[in-house]
């Protein structure tokens, strides 16, 4: 999938990855794509729990060998 | 900027002396509902920590402002991330050091009872509710149901001045990992659980519970006889001491019954719960202290902060112990066992069988959650 933005939070634990990711889609416009690559297990459910609650759409979702990484697309 | 943080230990002392605490949760809703600190002095309140990164003021018409405000997260990043913005705020507020992580390492010391030739202490691991015992008599020290941080148990011994030679599981767990092997191989203590939990031969000693009815410690007698009360797993005991302490393991809770489903055979377990509580304990008179292995409900702690009841009581306040048809009550304990079940209990389970082994990180990780082991069968 092409992302317009990607957040590499990898090795950073909780709240980083959430922040960063906030963080990333501040810059973006409504539509745009985000990637966030994550390695904190711990940071899937808030994640998830935070694009349902700011009406974002999560696209995809995957992990592989402990690295999670998730396309996210920005609310209008 | 750095804000205080409280160590576990810290809140679990504030509790005991009956303060008054906020706990600000900043976990997901639904880690929250599952599993949370809880106190009879606790206020607690769930905003998880990203709804702070839209607006830093998302909650500050639901925050006290002259109490002291404790935010608790699974690890301790994020409830220190959020400490920080309720301090700069003007609020009371400090983060629980290592999260639910470390809150659920960390145990409560209280002695049940003490005369002459005995001791005996509770130990409450708070945030799983599992509970385990140390009973001192004349020098010597016999441990029920050890949680797996051994430190607990050896340090308690040193400070009375005992040798631990004795260390019981009153069944093979499924909720926490037990420290029973472990502390033996420390202490040169025996170690002793049913043939019939184990399932196979374990790569640990153990003296068998079947063939060890009396145990005897001590210059005086203090005896621990191991009641049959089967229901939970098929090889439950119960341990009677001097015939005035029931340490029921989860047999029997100060709420409730153990839950008889942990083993895929509810209905067949419920008929043997059913066995016990009618016919085995029936003798028992109504005034025996009965000190389980856990607890679900802060209504089960008394004044004292100890995990205990009366028999007596017990008998009349569960539905379950009334109901003497015997198709009845196990329609009741089967059919009522909740379908969530103790978060890892097959990997735990196997883990003190002896047939897989994990590090510390691991072990901590598995244990995480609250100990689900009870039928609820409140008023």
């Amino acid at each position: 999938m092409k992302a317009d933005l990607t957040v590499d939070a990898k090795g950073l634990s909780c709240p980083m990855p959430i922040v960063r990711a906030k963080k990333g889609i501040d810059q973006l416009n409504a539509g745009e794509v985000m990637e966030l690559i994550t390695t904190d297990p711990g940071s899937v459910k808030d994640f998830q729990s935070w694009v349902n609650q700011t009406r974002h759409e999560l696209l995809e979702h995957r992990e592989d060998g402990g690295v999670y990484t998730f396309y996210v697309k920005k609310a209008e | 900027m750095a804000v205080y943080n409280l160590s576990a230990e810290q809140l679990r002392d504030k509790m005991n002396k009956g303060e008054s605490l906020f706990i600000l949760d900043v976990r997901n809703e639904g880690d929250y509902e599952d599993w949370k600190i809880e106190g009879k002095t606790i206020e607690s309140l769930n905003i998880p920590y990203f709804e702070f990164l839209d607006d830093e003021d998302v909650a500050d018409d639901r925050l006290p402002k002259d109490k002291d405000i404790v935010t608790v997260c699974a690890k301790g990043g994020s409830s220190e991330y959020v400490a920080e913005i309720l301090d700069g705020k003007g609020f009371r507020a400090a983060s629980l050091d290592g999260g639910m992580k470390a809150w659920s390492q960390v145990y409560n010391t209280i002695l049940v009872h003490e005369e002459e030739q005995l001791k005996l202490y509770q130990i409450n691991r708070l945030a799983k509710g599992c509970l385990s015992y140390m009973i001192f008599s004349k020098g010597e020290a016999a441990v029920v149901d050890p949680g797996r941080h051994l430190d607990v148990y050896t340090e308690l011994a040193a400070r009375e001045g005992a040798k631990i030679t004795h260390i019981l599981d009153s069944h093979v767990h499924a909720d926490h990992i037990s420290g029973g092997p472990a502390l033996a191989k420390k202490t040169g203590a025996d170690y002793f659980v049913t043939t019939s939990d184990l399932q196979g031969t374990p790569p640990f000693a153990y003296k068998p519970l079947e063939e060890n009815k009396h145990i005897h410690f001590g210059d005086v007698e203090v005896e621990v006889l191991a009641l049959e009360t089967p229901g939970h797993t098929p090889g439950s005991v119960s341990f009677f001491i001097n015939k005035r302490f029931m340490l029921s393991g989860d047999t029997i809770f100060v709420g409730g019954l153990g839950r008889p489903d942990l083993g895929g055979k509810a209905r067949e377990w419920a008929e043997m719960l059913y066995d016990t509580v009618f016919n085995q304990l029936n003798d028992l008179a109504d005034d025996v202290l009965v000190l389980p292995a856990h607890f679900a409900d802060l209504s089960e702690i008394n004044e004292q902060g100890i995990v205990g009841e009366r028999l007596g009581t017990i008998r009349r306040n569960n539905k379950a112990m009334q109901t003497t048809e015997k198709a009845a009550f196990t329609e009741m304990v089967a059919g009522a066992a909740s379908t969530e079940t103790p978060p890892n209990y097959e990997a735990i389970i196997a883990i003190n069988r002896g047939e897989k082994s994990v590090g510390e990180e691991e072990a901590t990780e598995l244990e995480i959650g609250p100990n689900r082991c009870a039928v609820h069968h409140h008023g």
